[in-house]
This record gives structure tokens, sequence and C-alpha cells, in this order.
């Protein structure tokens, strides 16, 4: 086990470096050549996937690695957003010098503060008294974004210019692929920051006290006061987020700071898997994706986002992340091989499924919303009518008959799994 | 009254109109290996809760090491040095042995709530973590999720977070409970061997694990202390035989 170690975490490092190298060159897969543009909506859905990591990755710096149920974290990442659009507005006028690369460091510490305040109520209490707690917070920071327009700007929010003529690197900020890039510098700067949180001794002790808080206190630790630290970090972090936010639209609604945005996080959180570090990364990206490219494509994409998301929980609690995780042994055992055809037989009827439901729910969504919309169902060239018994026959069917199927090959899947984890099981103690 | 490392001073708790404890005196020496022994619902674990901190007194006083720690939250407590186990199983499940053995360390060395400090690179603070588990006969388990070790290994593993920090004062519940007779042995031997220039009190079932270790007997029955002493005397006590041990070996 010791020697397969430092194999598995260099091919961690290669996956980081992987990740990295596509986020930079992502913009240019897709530059149009002739028009020497970038495409405006994959720069954008890049910014937006840049922030949601942070999101993600502060978020579970709370629900993953201190087991805090957290229901108001959209707080700090909007309070970053509102605090760096005033203070672009000061630098516009001059009254504040420091380059544009600096202003989610300003950020962060107003999540920060913001976080010490609220951290200080909410960290008195744990678990579902903690939850309870963050609740009322994201609802009292709604109101007052809607309350206080001298600061929140009401519903219209609050604007300012980006281009304040500061840079360090010289940079105007200008086009959107600027301000990626600046996004892609601070993303990896802060996960690379939560990372190192996570090996000192607050980062392990938050662990600890997520496994059992009381032993902590019978280790000298308070852990409140681990609870506490830990949310005001992660707040800082969300803070950051919120900078890049504003810095990106140049106005910040309450959009920013409301429950969707917590809830969210939530999501990106636990679909990534909360149990890996970079299991919130891979929800950001995934989250993203689904609404920026999917709800080009559909109506009900939310539908689909809610979808995966029960499905996650009942099937997959531990993420994507945790799948993957699962199937460590076997690879290192090298029996991966003997999975592929069971694999194979899954997908086939568990594709028959995904599409039958699709199909019921577009079929749903064109009768109801779509005709509203004065749109038609087309597939293939081919126009759909919503209105005849066929296509939801044949949907009906798919999504039934699939779903029987799935769930036949599913459990002679789990049989071939659970047969090479017993195959493994001696192996693995011996060593 | 410098040789006296835990002393209880008419110690009562009730649960609302339930009195768990009525008036307990007990005065437990530096270097001292105590075992206090009842029936079930007896009080002894609740006493734990209280001498630890976990649960506050209803009135009377306890002082740790000349000190009172009453009204003290069970982390202050441990750090002006007691520590306890309990008596299901508590460790970090999700952490491996060894964060969870360095973890038991982290405070005793200074490390408090940094969040700047590398873990990895703190060369002392690791040694004495393999150390710990050599103690333990754990180092082969090193790398293991606390919560897929066999039950004696979490119950060794307990032990060894409750001693690392260093408390001069430890309070293991039952820290044999439900272990075959081999691993018993083990633990008693382990017992012996990390508890050495400690104090020590135990509540425990078993009677030979309680004759084996301990230097002085505590007998609590419906709160009270019904007789303390050495094993022999409090073995000849009639009111212990009545009590406790008639009823057992009955």
């Amino acid at each position: 086990m010791s020697g397969s170690r430092p194999v598995q975490s260099r091919i961690q490092g290669w996956v980081w470096i992987a990740a990295l190298v596509a986020a930079i060159a992502m913009p240019w897969v897709f530059y149009n050549y002739h028009t020497g543009r970038h495409s405006g909506f994959v720069v954008s859905m890049l910014s937006q996937m840049g922030m949601m990591t942070i999101l993600a990755l502060s978020y579970n710096m709370l629900l993953g690695q201190a087991g805090l149920f957290s229901l108001c974290h959209a707080t700090f990442f909007g309070i970053g957003g509102y605090a760096t659009i005033h203070f672009l507005t000061l630098a516009g006028d001059g009254s504040l010098p420091l380059p544009l690369e600096l202003f989610p460091l300003l950020a962060g510490l107003s999540g920060l503060g913001l976080a010490i305040v609220f951290g200080y109520m909410a960290t008195k209490q744990r678990a579902t008294a903690f939850a309870m707690i963050t609740l009322g917070i994201g609802e009292l920071m709604t109101t007052a974004a809607l309350m206080f327009h001298h600061f929140f700007g009401g519903e219209g929010g609050v604007n300012s210019n980006r281009m304040i003529g500061h840079s360090l690197l010289g940079f105007k900020y200008g086009a959107a692929i600027q301000v990626y890039y600046l996004i892609v510098g601070w993303t990896v700067i802060s996960a690379l920051a939560m990372l190192y949180l996570t090996r000192t001794p607050l980062g392990r002790m938050a662990n600890a006290s997520r496994d059992n808080f009381e032993r902590v206190q019978f280790m000298g630790y308070d852990p409140r006061m681990v609870r506490f630290l830990q949310f005001a970090l992660s707040g800082f972090f969300a803070g950051i987020g919120g900078g890049l936010y504003a810095i990106t639209y140049e106005i910040v609604t309450f959009d920013a700071l409301a429950a969707p945005l917590s809830a969210n996080a939530l999501l990106m959180a636990y679909i990534g898997g909360t149990s890996a570090f970079g299991g919130p990364i891979l929800g950001a990206v995934l989250i993203t994706l689904l609404q920026s490219g999917v709800s080009l494509m559909s109506n009900s994409w939310l539908v689909y986002v809610g979808a995966l998301f029960i499905s996650m929980v009942i099937f997959a609690p531990n993420g994507i992340m945790g799948l993957i995780a699962a199937h460590d042994p076997i690879v290192r055992g090298g029996r991966f091989g003997r999975l592929i055809v069971p694999y194979a037989k899954v997908l086939v009827p568990g594709i028959v499924m995904v599409l039958g439901f699709i199909g019921l729910v577009e079929l749903a969504s064109f009768l109801t919303i779509g005709a509203a919309q004065g749109k038609t169902l087309v597939l293939f060239g081919t126009r759909i009518d919503d209105h005849a018994p066929l296509p939801w026959l044949s949907a009906g069917l798919c999504l039934v008959g699939g779903g029987l199927w799935f769930g036949r090959e599913a459990r002679s899947f789990r049989r071939v799994w659970q047969g090479l984890m017993a195959e493994l099981q001696p192996k693995r103690s011996l060593a | 009254m410098t040789d006296t490392a835990l002393s209880l001073c008419n110690v009562s708790k009730a649960f609302g109109q339930m009195q768990i404890i009525r008036g307990v005196n007990l005065d437990i020496k530096k270097g001292e290996r105590h075992a206090i022994i009842g029936p079930n619902g007896a009080g002894k674990t609740t006493l734990f809760n209280l001498i630890s901190g976990r649960f506050r007194l209803s009135s009377g006083e306890i002082l740790l090491n000349g000190a009172r720690v009453d009204h003290l939250p069970p982390h202050r407590i441990n750090r002006m040095g007691l520590s306890r186990s309990f008596q299901i199983t508590s460790i970090f499940h999700r952490l491996s042995v060894f964060e969870n053995l360095r973890c038991a360390l982290l405070w005793s060395m200074g490390y408090r709530y940094s969040f700047w400090t590398p873990l990895w690179r703190q060369r002392e603070l690791n040694a004495r973590t393999d150390l710990m588990l050599e103690q333990l006969n754990l180092a082969s388990r090193r790398d293991t999720l606390a919560g897929l070790l066999s039950y004696a290994d979490q119950r060794a593993l307990e032990i060894g977070m409750t001693i690392a920090g260093g408390a001069s004062v430890i309070l293991l519940d039952e820290p044999t409970a439900g272990m075959s007779n081999t691993e018993t042995d083990n633990a008693v031997e382990l017992i012996r061997r990390v508890s050495k220039g400690k104090t020590l009190v135990m509540v425990e079932h078993d009677m030979k694990v309680v004759f084996d270790l301990a230097d002085v007997i505590t007998v609590l029955v419906y709160g009270q202390v019904i007789a303390s002493g050495p094993p022999q005397a409090v073995r000849a006590n009639p009111a212990v035989q009545e009590a406790y041990l008639g009823a057992l070996a009955a």
C-alpha cells in the first residue's frame, strides 16, 4: 500500500496540471481565427466556472471539512461583490490607488469581516441549530440588500467600471479574456491556499470536530473556536469569488447573495464530492456547464439539475469523486478490465432510461411553457406533435422499460463488483 | 494537599427530580491507579462526566491538582492536565490512525489553532506520533481509516489518544468493555504500560481487570460511595459484598 501512494499522488499532480492547462488553453480552442475574436459565450462560461470553483471550494471548507451545513454561504460571496463595486467606484474617482489585480483581496477581507460577525453567532451552535441560524442570516442579508439602498442599490443593484487604469501587469481589463485570466490566477491562488489550510492544525482539527466534536474537547480544543475560525476563513475565500464576480459583470444585485446561490454552492460541492478536495471543483465545472450549456437548449434544465442532485444523494452520497475513489482498490489490483463489459451493459439501458426521462420532461415542457412561447419541438429535422399520443407513449416506454432493464443489469453489475472486492480482500489485508 | 491529584468534595448531580450523584467525597492520590466499581446505574459514568466537565455539578467542588475545575468547560480542564476516554468508542472515524493520534498531540505541543503551520513539516510532532503508534502496536495500521479498524484496535487507539496529550490524570471509562479474554489481557498490559507515572481513574466491570490494575477501589452504589480502600479491604467489606460482589456471586 505504501508503495502505490507516491504513484497515486503523482497521478493527482498531473490531473491538477492538466486541469490548469485546460483552463488556460480553453478560450483558444473556441477562438474564431477568421474574425479574430474570442467566443463571448465560452469566455463568460469559463469565467463563471472560475468564480463558482472558489465558491464551491470555500463552501466545502464548511460542509465537507468541518461538517457544517451552512445555508448562507452566498452572503459572503455577495458582500465581496458589493464591496468591490464600491471599491471600484472609489478607484475610478482616484481615491483608491490600487491595481485591479488586488481588488479580489479587498473583497476577501470584506467577506472575512462579515463572516467574523455572523460566524460569531452561527458557530455558537453546531448541526441542525447551526443550519437554522445560517438560514436566518441568509434571509436577513437578502432583506437588508433590498432595504439599504445606499450600499446595496435596491433591486437594481450597484454598478461600476473595472477599467480603473491601474494594473500590476499593464492590462486595461477592457476585454473579457483579460478578466478571465485574472480569474484563473485568483482561482489557482485560492485553491492552493485552501488546500494548504487542510494540512494545518486548524484544518485537521476541523476534520476532527466534524467526526467527533466531543473528543476534540477532551484534547484541549474548543470545538466552537475551531468552527468559528473555519467559518471566518471560508467567508474570506467566498468574498474573493464575489470580488471576481463584480469585476466580471461590473454590476452586483441581490442575486449574488440570495438563497439560490447558497443552494448552488451546496449543490456543486455535493455533486462533485465533499470528501475529496477536488470534488467541489468538478461540481462547479459540471453545474456551470449545465447552467450555461443546457439552459440554452432546454427550458427545463433545472429539472435535470434537480434529478441529478436527487440521484446523487440516493445512489452516490460521496459525489462523483466518491464514485471514482471507490474504484481505487480495483484499479490498484489490476482488475479494472473486468469491469468494462459490465459497465457497457449498464450504460445501454441507462441511456435508454435517461432519454425516456428527457423525452417526457421536454414533451411536458413544450406542452406548457413552450406553447406559451410559441415554440415547437423539433427532433432530427422533424416536427414532433406534443399533443399526439405516440411521442408520449414511446418516451414513457423508454423510461419504464429502460428503467426495468437498467435495474436488472445494475444488480448483476453489483454482483460482479462485490465479487471483485471479495477477490481483492485477502490481498489488501496482507499489504 | 499537594499529593492529591483529584479531589471531590460533596459532589452532587440531579437531572430534574432524579438525584444521580448524592454527595460524593473522594481523594485520589498522585500516581494512584484507582478503580470505581458499582452496579449498573450507580452513576459511575455520570461521575466521570462531572469530573471531566461534560456535565455541570448541581453542588459541590472538584479540585484538580489543587485548583477548582468544576465550573470550567471540558477543553479548559483538559489543558490543566486531565484526559478521558469514553465508554462508547470515541475516535475520528474518517481520519487515519496516524491523524487521530497526531490530533491528540497538537494542543499539548503548542500548535493551538494555527492555520499557517504546515503539519507535514513538523518533524518532532510526526516523530512523536509515530512513536505513539509503535507503543500502541498500531504502526502497521498507520494509514488505515480509524473507522475501519477492528474493535480492539479502536479501543487501543482511543487509549492512545487519551494519554497522548501528556495529561497527568487519566480517566478511562470501561476500557475493556466488549473485548475477548486475550484482547482484555492485551488492553490491561497496554494500560499498565502507558499509565506509568500518571494518575489513573477507571470505571470497569471486569473484576479481573480491576483487581489486576487497581491500587485503590471505590464502590459506588446509588450515587454514594459505600466503600473505598485497597482491593483486599474492599473485598472483605460486608457492605460491598452485600451490595455488589455478593449480587454477582448469587
